[in-house]
């Protein structure tokens, strides 16, 4: 969610949703997009991207991730690029690399989704004081989350 | 693998580069940015051995590459005007460059052939505009070049080419570890295959940087307090860039951003945004920090 201005002063608060089209990803072959057009550092994003199907478990202990090479012909980046983001990957632990093998996913690697946590609450809340301001009420807010529970989401099992 | 120290060119009595130095190192991806003009094709020129620099001194291998015909066959240039000898097919095109680069591929040759689907006994010069740049490329990714210098290469292809023939450079540079330069007035252009930019601007260089370490250096943050902004936030942050929008405040502040992050939930902001920012803004923003007006710099 961001804040514009038009030409009159008025401010008026745009919800920008991200649609990803990048939620194609096929297990085993490592295929997945980036966005080459967004202002966030193509290797960054390929480290969340790679993090996230580890933590997910789409790439499991001890699996292959693609190599260097293949990566960058299949993405179109830089092969620099990738490299670096491997060797971020690897500071933070996610991942270790065999020397003339490749690198392959680190064992206790599934736990720090705190970042992740932080973000998502702090969208919450954006959404939540809108919410508010434009005059729904607690309780209506209150009977969403039950709503939600209800359709399965959130983990909670329901029966 | 590129070595330019303290280069100077003069045409005549008019100076195209000042003392300007680069290093580039192999497998790398290259991007020279700068305004038309700037003296980039001139520097292109010299890395290929084509123009001889005034002062200082230009090294591909470690090896002064003006008159070196060992270090050449190692080199392609693709100029921004292609030129092809006049009633030459692409067979005959290929065979002439078969004689000057001793690595050629014919079997790559053969391969590219299928998928650019050009016919190779047709006369080049009757190709479109856009088909004749995908003989250069064809061309030159047949000599197997270690350093390939492209000068403002994908004007003139259309979306699906372009990416195949990136496509095909990022191979050869994964592979065999091939050094590209590009050259281009179009950031977006670049964005997506460098990993290091450098920006000329009458003459000089500008800036010089990784791009990731460029784009996670410096960002932009929107905000809106309450009342009014705490003024010691200012002193806080390093900042590039003010603008305010009615209650909006619009900062360009360089660091990183976990470090802006928490200086600025301090004060509590009710509107918070940040966002690492395009190549294109980074450029305006840095060449006003430089104390160059935008106009002169993004065409």
């Amino acid at each position: 969610m961001g804040t514009s201005q038009n030409e009159n002063g008025n401010i008026y608060f745009n919800c920008i949703i991200y649609i990803s089209t990048a939620d194609t990803v096929a297990r085993g072959d490592g295929m997945f997009d980036l966005d080459l057009r967004s202002r966030k550092p193509i290797y960054e994003q390929l480290v969340d991207k790679l993090k996230e199907l580890i933590i997910n478990d789409v790439l499991q202990e001890d699996e292959k991730l693609p190599s260097v090479r293949t990566l960058a012909q299949q993405l179109t980046i830089n092969p620099n690029t990738i490299q670096k983001a491997y060797r971020e990957l690897e500071t933070q632990g996610y991942i270790y690399s065999i020397k003339g093998k490749g690198s392959f996913v680190n064992k206790s690697s599934k736990t720090d989704n705190t970042e992740e946590l932080k973000k998502m609450k702090e969208e919450l809340k954006k959404l939540i004081a809108e919410a508010l301001f434009i005059g729904v009420s607690e309780a209506d807010l209150y009977s969403l989350i039950d709503e939600v529970k209800v359709l399965g989401g959130g983990g909670y099992p329901n029966d | 693998m590129i070595n330019v120290t303290n280069v100077s060119k003069k045409f005549e009595s008019e100076s195209v580069l000042n003392n300007i130095s680069l290093h580039v190192n192999r497998g790398s991806i290259y991007g020279l940015l700068g305004s038309n003009g700037a003296g980039k094709t001139t520097l292109l020129k010299m890395i290929a051995g084509i123009f001889k620099q005034d002062q200082g001194s230009v090294l591909v291998n470690e090896a002064i590459v003006f008159e070196n015909p060992s270090i050449k066959e190692g080199i392609i240039f693709i100029p921004d005007v292609l030129y092809f000898f006049s009633q030459y097919t692409v067979k005959q095109m290929a065979s002439y460059y078969k004689d000057f680069y001793p690595n050629w591929n014919q079997d790559r040759f053969d391969k590219m052939q299928l998928i650019l689907n050009l016919d190779i006994n047709k006369k080049i010069q009757r190709f479109s505009k856009g088909m004749q740049r995908q003989v250069a490329f064809w061309l030159a990714l047949c000599a197997m070049p270690q350093l390939l210098i492209l000068d403002e290469p994908f004007d003139g292809l259309d979306p699906v080419i372009r990416q195949k023939i990136k496509n095909l450079i990022i191979q050869d540079v994964a592979e065999r570890e091939m050094t590209v330069i590009i050259s281009s007035h179009n950031l977006r252009e670049v964005e997506d295959i460098c990993d290091y930019v450098g920006i000329l601007h009458q003459g000089t260089f500008i800036l010089e940087k990784d791009l990731d370490d460029l784009k996670s250096d410096i960002h932009k943050v929107q905000l809106a307090f309450k009342g009014e902004m705490p003024a010691v936030l200012l002193t806080e942050v390093e900042l590039l860039y003010q603008e305010k929008r009615g209650s909006v405040i619009l900062f360009i502040v360089r660091g990183q951003e976990h470090e802006i992050d928490r200086i600025i939930t301090k004060y509590k902001p009710v509107v918070y945004d940040l966002l690492p920012l395009t190549l294109e803004e980074i450029f305006i923003y840095e060449m006003g920090d430089a104390g160059y007006a935008i106009e002169n710099i993004l065409v």
